[in-house]
């Protein structure tokens, strides 16, 4: 297999293994932006799919964060923790998604170092990849809950 | 003009060492130094001069106001952009070179070649670094004024 392939492959293998919790910030943030604040998500999306860098993501969540308090309410529904959405995302990307990286760049798996430049930049779009797919798969369960919400009204 | 290989090299810099000192940056003035955040209207202004490009104009205006005569009340703004001044000056003057080892220093090029390449370098590692302080910065405001707000409901 190519190393391209590879890649895909693990990227993948990632994503089935965080989809719960792509599922549970999914269901956090139509309770925190519901409906109307539809288009902050599909906003989200397009920063994430058009990104050169994880830290345009991480700031687009930041000033959204600072700026609607919505992003800083908290999910009734997660006892274990008080934080809000936009904090709650960006922890999860910047510290258990970047371990997810470790993993899968780790000697057992696509064994990418972290020493030269080139594995640098290597592991730097895998990131790049892995956030992508979480977001989409954060965006498709906000559109969900949103839509069985506006539903369960019109019923 | 910086070649693909420099800009992907800056993209690095910035999401493996700026992202994080600008981060580092802001709660060390917000938490530990207990300085306000930068006002919106200063961050507005300052990433309006960072996004024009030149190094020049954005190092100008930092030093104006560093140096200008705030009243107490605003002493803090006078405290930040003296720590700006000192990280982008520590970035010009050594990183760049050193650390970063984004120069090309390519045989033949005039003088004039050679500083526009470093005016160029100098002013998107800027452009980035203060694109993550603002975002930290409304980040720390906001809470702030959460934690104000609390305060507030609480003592009524």
């Amino acid at each position: 297999m190519n190393p391209e392939m590879k890649i895909i492959r693990e990227v993948n293998i990632q994503a089935e293994n965080f989809y719960g919790e792509a599922v549970k910030l999914g269901d956090h943030a139509a309770y925190a932006l519901k409906a109307p604040h539809r288009s902050q998500m599909t906003n989200l999306e397009n920063i994430a799919e058009s990104a050169f860098k994880a830290t345009d993501i991480f700031d687009y969540i930041k000033k959204q964060t600072a700026r609607f308090s919505y992003w800083r309410q908290p999910f009734p529904e997660n006892k274990a923790s008080n934080a809000g959405f936009g904090e709650s995302l960006k922890h999860y990307l910047e510290h258990d998604l970047k371990d997810k990286l470790a993993t899968i760049c780790g000697p057992k798996r696509l064994n990418i170092g972290d020493k030269t430049d080139e594995e640098k930049q290597e592991r730097r779009l895998i990131y790049l990849l892995l956030i992508r797919q979480f977001i989409r798969q954060l965006v498709v369960e906000y559109e969900y809950q949103v839509s069985l919400g506006s539903r369960k009204r019109e019923a | 003009m910086l070649s693909a290989a420099q800009l992907q090299k800056i993209w690095l810099l910035s999401d493996t060492v700026l992202y994080p000192e600008a981060v580092s940056f802001m709660r060390k003035l917000v938490q530990d130094q207990d300085c306000d955040p930068l006002p919106a209207s200063q961050v507005a202004g300052l990433l309006s001069i960072a996004e024009s490009m030149k190094y020049d104009d954005l190092h100008r205006f930092v030093l104006h106001q560093r140096d200008r005569n705030w009243p107490p009340s605003k002493r803090d703004i006078k405290t930040f952009y003296t720590a700006l001044e000192e990280a982008l000056s520590l970035m010009q003057r050594k990183r760049l070179k050193e650390e970063f080892h984004l120069v090309t220093g390519e045989q033949g090029r005039s003088v004039s070649e050679a500083r526009q390449e470093l005016d160029e370098l100098m002013a998107l590692l800027a452009r980035e670094f203060i694109q993550h302080l603002a975002a930290e910065n409304g980040l720390l405001a906001a809470q702030l004024d959460d934690e104000r707000k609390k305060q507030r409901m609480s003592r009524r």
